[in-house]
Formats: C-alpha cells, structure tokens, sequence
C-alpha cells in the first residue's frame, strides 16, 4: 500500500494514513498535521466536546493520561466519547483492531505479563481516557485460555466462535488476544499502534519501554472508521455502487443511523458483576463483506427503510433521510410482536425488528452493546472492499449467538415464502460474514495475560 | 468487444440448444420485437446482446413462448456435502423478481457481462433444490470481482434455477465460488436430516471469445404464442416434476388456474418426518407444459366432506425423494367424495424470465373432487 496521497481531502486522508498504518501512516499524518494545523480528522459540527463547543482545529498538543483516573472497566468508554444532541453514543472515528499470537507455547509467564502491563501502562501515561485522546481495551479467546490447565469459570460464557447461519461459513479468529484502538485523531491513534507493536519508542512525550510485540506477533491489523463523513468520503471501494450513494452525513455505509441510545445495552447490563472477572465483559467481533449494489441500486428509500428498521418503519414513515429524528430509540420495541404475520402482510421483515426479539430481556433490558465501525479492509487482501467490523459486548457469548439466530429469521421464511432464506430477510441480502472470534475483556486489572482465575491463583 | 463484434460470433450452437415449443400453437401470432432492439431497452454500445428485454404490450395472461432462442456456456460441476451444483452463463437477461404480490422488473445494466445461472440438485435422487439461498462470490486472481445472492428463477429452457446478471472486468478466468444455504423447507423420507447445512464448491469461469461464441440470443418468431419452449437437453438434472401417474400414493385429480397445475395425490400413511400416522395429502404444483416446480408459494387447503370441513390448513412446502417438492399436510383420513379447495395466498416467489412473468400471478382458488 502507498501512503496516501496529501492532496486528499482530510477525512480521506485521515482514514488512509490509519489503513496503512506503521510508521509511514504516522509520518503521513504528523507532516499532514504541521503543514495543515486546521481541521486535522476533525470537522465542523459533529465534533461536540463534552461541554458542547465544537472545534474546527486539532490541537498539537494531545492531552496526556492519567492511569489513576482511568475506569476499571476497559470497555468503559461510554462515557468518554462525544454524544449528538440525542445523546447517542459517537463512537471514535478510527479504529484498529490488532490480533495477537503469543510467540511462547503453553501459559505466559510472569516476565511476559509483566511485559504487557508495561506496555497498557504506558498507554495510559501518553494519552488521555477520552474521545480525543485513547481509548482501549485488550481481549482474550478461548484458545487463550486453553493455554491452561485450569479452565475458566462454569459462570464465564466464553464459547469458541461458530457459524450461526444455516448459509454461513466464516474464518474463525483463534489468535489468543485482539487489542481495540480507537481515537478521533488518527494520529494518536497511529502513535499509538507504534508504541505498542511498532517501532514507536515514546508515545506522546512517554518513554516506550515494553512492547506488546516482545512477546507477541500481530497475526492480523484491521482498521476502520465510523461517523458523519467518513463512509461517504470512502465509498469508492468494491461493493458501494459507483454512483456514490452513501449520505453525507451517514456514520455507516448502509446510510442509516444504527446504535441509538435506546436500543443498545448499558455497560453496566454488560458488565460481570461478581466473580474473578468481575468488571470485564465478553466481546464478539465479526467482519462482514457488504455488498450494496441492490441495496442501493434495486430498492427504493422506503424499502431500505423496511429492510433497516420494519415494514412498519417505512409505512408509517417514522424515518427522514439517515434516521436522526427517531432521536434516542429507533422505536423498534414497537413493531416487534407477531413479526412473522407482520412479513406475512408486507412480503419483508426487518432486521431491527428480528434481531430486537431476541436482544431484550425478560425485564426488557437490551442485551447487546453493539459497536460496530466500518472499513474499506479486505481482510486478506490489498483491495478496497466495504466491509463492517462488527464488535459486540454483551454478559456472554450466549446472548450474541441469540441474537444473531433470531437476525436470521429461519421462522420468518417458514410463516410466508416472500421471505426467503436471505432476500426480502432484513439486510441479509447485502452482508456476508467472513469472520468472527470471541473474547474475553478482563477488567483492567487482569487485563495482562491474566490466568482464568485471576484471583487465586495470581 | 463490442456488440457488433459479438453478434458476428452468435452463429455457433451448443450442445445446450433448445428442441422447439410445445403447447398449443394456434394462439395470437406474436407482435414482439427482437431482443435486445425494443424500444427504450437498447444495450449500450459495448455490451453483448441481451435476452428478454422487450415489452409485453399484448401479451397472454399465463405462460407465452418466449421471444427469443438462445444458447448458453456450460462452464462446470462440481459437489459437496449434499450438493451437485453446475455453473452456465448466457447473456444478460430481463426477468421478474417477485414479493409478494409485487413484480419488478429488473432491467439489463450496462455493463452486465452476463446472466449467470446455477442448479443445485441431490446428487443421489438427482432432486432439484428448489427453495433456499444460493450466493456467488467471483475472483480473479484472488481478487474480489462480485458477490450476489442470487435469485431464484424460472426461464422456460432452463426451469427452475438460481440467476443473476453479473459484471465481469473483462475476459479472462474467473473463479465463481457457489454456495447454498441449508434449507428450513420440510424434508421427509430419505431426505430427512440432508440439505440442512451450507456448502461451498469453486468452479472455474472463462469469459473469453470462445465461451462468449456459446451464449448467443436469436429472435424466435413464434414467441409470445401460448405455450412454451421445450426443457434444453442438459448433463445436469431438470426440475421436471414425476408426470401424475409417477407420484406415490393415489393420485385424486388435479386443477389448473393461471397456468399453475396442480395434481392432488394422497398417501395412506405419511411420509417420515410427518408427525402421526394420518394420511397424508400432496399438492405437487408445476408449470402447465414443462412440468417444472413451482416452489415457494403459501397454499391453503380446505378438505371438505358432505358439505362439512374436515380439514383447514396451510400446506407446508416439503421435499422428499419420492414427492419431491411439493405442499403437504396430514389430513384426518380421506374418501371418495372428498372435496379439495385450493386456494393461493402467496404465488410463487420465484423470479421470472420472459413467457412466465405473466402466469402465476392471480390464480383462482380451484377444487379437486376425490
């Protein structure tokens, strides 16, 4: 891959320069940031900081960290990022996902642990707990765990990945870790990555002395963005239509909203609330493919809209454009009762609405806390292919693999032959999953290389 | 190449040419412009020739010849797990897609290379798979080149099939990975427990002048007649459903409405994987002159007896060896003097390709005396 090109408008740039990643992307956007302080990753209007002013600049200088005020919790970052005027959740615009293979056989050792701790450590010291600084989390497989004789808790709902489709066949990730980056500035981001497995030896003014890379290898680097701007900024890649359909102002490719305040889990509801890991979570990813010729070449707005969200979304006409004005809750709670005679009347179903009947609670508490971004990797290959890294935090694995089974609508295509296995099926049609791995997020407090019972035998 | 160019090559037949009509030919003579020259549909400069891309101003209602003859590229089979699959292509076609109630037209893009077709079918029964999901991921040299799910299609050579039009990046091999869902119709019999997990196969595509010289479009002037061209003569298994006097059990008559035939046999005792020993009552649904599956429609019986219902249900779409895809139901016993009330709340979901966009749409309810 060629470092991008300056003359790239700064979003394109932006996303580029954390796509090639290493230190030629850093390089890329350090001098991008000296010959152009202004705007940087950042832009007018959906920037709001937590006291609601915008800025139009990136400051040179990144605010530094204090490891005593960061959250116990690594996926506590809810609270750090920058909420729209709904109080929706905006997620850091880049992201990284680094999948690590431990270099040793069997369970790590103290030296190596302590290796890995430095190195979060160090972290933490560069930059802020926030949007505009880092934010970070490390989780750990299965296979990780099978490094030990002791297994996990019976209460740790940690599963190896699965396909979970009667049409799926995905890569598995058995890699014993995958760190999460993810920053609004590209360049801390970058800075970052090279100071845990780079070349990077100071991180934001601090002294780099452990690397993630001493004890391991990055088996796989994915990268991705998310945010008003950016899909449709980088929408020249396989699988979006050439004639550049994705919303200015859309955060995700598919043009809608997705993620609404009311429809996605607490972090608390994710949290362990007792036991060794108690504060850590479980965390899927998937990437999936997307392929939006027909979703944006066949169908019209309104059945985008019914595909999205429910018929009934788009009949009632509840969505204008991306879907902002459903404001804090997609109001899909509502359209999620007899949903196969609902497909029987409108020859569609919705895949909010499939998915929702199996991600709420016996107490109607949502499930799932999504946090899926986009990207333009093809995992694999050097071709710009739109794709979605699909993270998802949820009290075990158990709850995603539900959630999933009831996206797939196997009932639905039995209750009316309109439906079928993957067309008039929610966005079945336009998404093909490649991969999927499921971890472990210890809290910070285990997070380096933990054992599965921190607690005694640490 | 450009279309001048490729319609100089169509003279060549294939192996996979067509045997004539069948049907009643003394129908209306059609008024049908050739492929790819009606109005308002010419390809653009530099794609091929297209296929079924006319209007339909006087057309029949029910199954019509199509209007054009055409060849296609055999390209290969292969099989996995449950599965025989075999890959063709021939030109970009026009064809119907159904939900619901509603057609759309989907319309030749420029740039579509070609309209790629794929069957699916048990290697052991040769049964035609007629009612799940089949993707195709296209590479070349490792590179991402398309990904589809397809749909499923009915055309009048080919019967029941998976379709799509694709654009290709020139000539040259490609790889086209076909995969298929496992399905969640009903398997009974030897079937049950089978066709319920995904399979994968890579068959090698080539695009180049020599397979291009295979698919070729020919105006047919006794399109838009009643009837139907005949099933093309194939290595690969038809979805040619078992002729009345062929199906299991005791056949009790059959109906017709819009072109859809519906032959009504019952069973003494149901086939397994039917829950009870009742008997067991089968609607094998097919296209009026090939006899091709009509799969994926929502059907409702009523059985009545002396003027009382003795049976009310929607017949749940079912695949077995001997049956083979049909809507079936287990009835409490049977008699002669039986009435059987038919009736369509769902047609076919299965996308259409000319001479069928026209049939099956608005059936009547119809009834079948025992």
């Amino acid at each position: 891959m060629d470092p991008p090109d300056p003359s790239l408008p700064r979003r394109e740039f932006a996303k580029a320069a954390v796509a090639l990643g290493g230190p030629a992307g850093l390089a890329a956007c350090l001098d991008r940031r000296d010959a152009d302080p202004g705007p940087g990753t950042r832009q007018t209007g959906d920037l709001t900081t937590e006291d609601g002013s915008t800025s139009d600049a990136t400051p040179d200088t990144v605010p530094t960290g204090d490891p005593a005020s960061v959250p116990d919790r690594q996926h506590a970052w809810g609270e750090y990022v920058r909420r729209d005027e709904h109080g929706n959740a905006l997620l850091p615009r880049h992201q990284v996902l680094l999948y690590l293979t431990l270099d040793g056989d069997g369970p790590p050792t103290g030296d190596e642990r302590e290796t890995v701790a430095t190195a979060f450590h160090t972290l933490e010291r560069a930059y802020a707990w926030r949007h505009d600084g880092l934010l970070h989390s490390v989780a750990y497989s299965p296979a990780y765990f099978d490094r030990f004789e002791t297994p996990l808790p019976d209460s740790v709902d940690l599963p190896p990945p699965r396909a979970l489709s009667d049409f799926e066949d995905p890569t598995f990730d058995t890699q014993d870790a995958v760190v999460h980056l993810a920053s609004d500035r590209a360049d801390v981001l970058l800075e970052a990555e090279e100071a845990l497995v780079g070349e990077g030896d100071r991180a934001n003014g601090v002294a780099v002395d452990a690397k993630l890379t001493d004890v391991a290898t990055v088996d796989s680097r994915r990268t991705g963005f998310v945010g008003a701007g950016l899909p449709a900024d980088n929408q020249n890649a396989a699988g979006i239509p050439d004639s550049e359909p994705v919303p200015e102002a859309s955060p995700l490719f598919m043009g809608f909203e997705a993620g609404f305040r009311g429809n996605q889990a607490t972090e608390d509801y994710v949290t362990f609330a007792e036991g060794p890991f108690a504060g850590g979570t479980t965390k899927t990813i998937s990437n999936l493919r997307q392929r939006l010729d027909d979703w944006y070449g066949e169908q019209t707005f309104d059945e985008r809209v019914a595909e999205m969200f429910s018929p009934s979304h788009a009949e009632q006409g509840l969505v204008e454009g991306i879907g902002d004005n459903l404001g804090d809750d997609s109001g899909i709670d509502r359209f999620i009762d007899d949903v196969p005679a609902r497909a029987r009347e409108a020859g569609r179903v919705g895949h909010a609405q499939k998915a929702a009947r199996a991600n709420r609670d016996e107490d109607g508490n949502v499930r799932l806390l999504r946090r899926h971004f986009e990207s333009t990797d093809d995992i694999g290959s050097d071709q710009r292919v739109a794709s979605l890294h699909f993270p998802s935090l949820q009290r075990g694995i158990t709850a995603f693999e539900e959630v999933r089974r009831a996206m797939n609508g196997a009932d639905i295509t039995r209750a009316t032959p309109a439906v079928r296995q993957r067309v008039n099926n929610g966005i079945l049609e336009y998404i093909f999953v490649r991969r999927r791995g499921n971890f472990l997020v210890p809290p910070r407090r285990h997070r380096a290389l933990p054992t599965p019972r921190p607690e005694t035998s640490e | 190449m450009d279309r001048r160019q490729f319609l100089a090559t169509t003279g060549a037949l294939s192996a996979l040419g067509f045997a004539g009509c069948r049907g009643d030919p003394a129908g209306e003579g059609p008024t049908e412009t050739a492929p790819g020259d009606a109005p308002g549909s010419e390809p653009a400069e530099g794609t091929p020739a297209s296929a079924g891309d006319t209007t339909t101003p006087d057309r029949p209602s029910g199954i019509y010849v199509q209007t054009f003859r055409e060849q296609m590229s055999m390209q290969g089979g292969a099989e996995s797990g449950d599965y025989a699959f075999a890959l063709m292509f021939t030109v970009p076609h026009t064809f119907w897609t159904v939900t619901g109630d509603e057609f759309s037209k989907t319309v030749i893009e420029d740039g579509d290379s070609l309209h790629l077709m794929a069957t699916v079918w048990d290697p052991e029964t040769r049964t035609v798979l007629p009612d799940t999901g089949l993707s195709v991921e296209v590479t070349r040299d490792g590179s991402l080149v398309s990904q589809e799910v397809i749909y499923p299609m009915l055309s009048q050579p080919m019967g029941f099939h998976y379709g799509g039009n694709f654009s290709l990046d020139g000539d040259g091999t490609y790889t086209a990975t076909l995969s298929v869902g496992g399905t969640t119709v009903r398997r009974t019999g030897a079937f049950a427990g089978r066709f319920g997990d995904p399979a994968s196969v890579e068959i090698p595509l080539e695009f180049t002048p020599a397979t291009r010289e295979e698919m070729a479009s020919r105006p047919f002037d006794r399109g838009g007649e009643p009837g139907a061209l005949r099933p093309m003569d194939a290595s690969f298994p038809q979805s040619v459903l078992p002729a009345p006097e062929n199906l299991p059990g005791t056949v009790r008559g059959e109906a017709m409405t819009d072109d859809a035939r519906f032959v009504v046999t019952t069973l003494e005792t149901p086939p397994a994987g039917v829950d009870g020993d009742d008997p067991y009552l089968a609607v094998s649904a097919r296209t009026r002159y090939n006899g091709y599956v009509l799969p994926a429609m929502a059907l409702d019986a009523t059985l009545t007896r002396g003027g009382e219902t003795v049976f009310e249900e929607a017949l749940r779409r079912t695949l077995d060896p001997d049956l083979r895809y049909h809507y079936g139901g287990a009835v409490d016993g049977v008699e002669p003097g039986d009435e059987l009330s038919l009736s369509v709340a769902t047609v076919p979901q299965v996308a259409r390709h000319e001479g069928y966009e026209t049939a099956f749409r608005q059936p009547d309810d119809v009834s079948v005396t025992f």
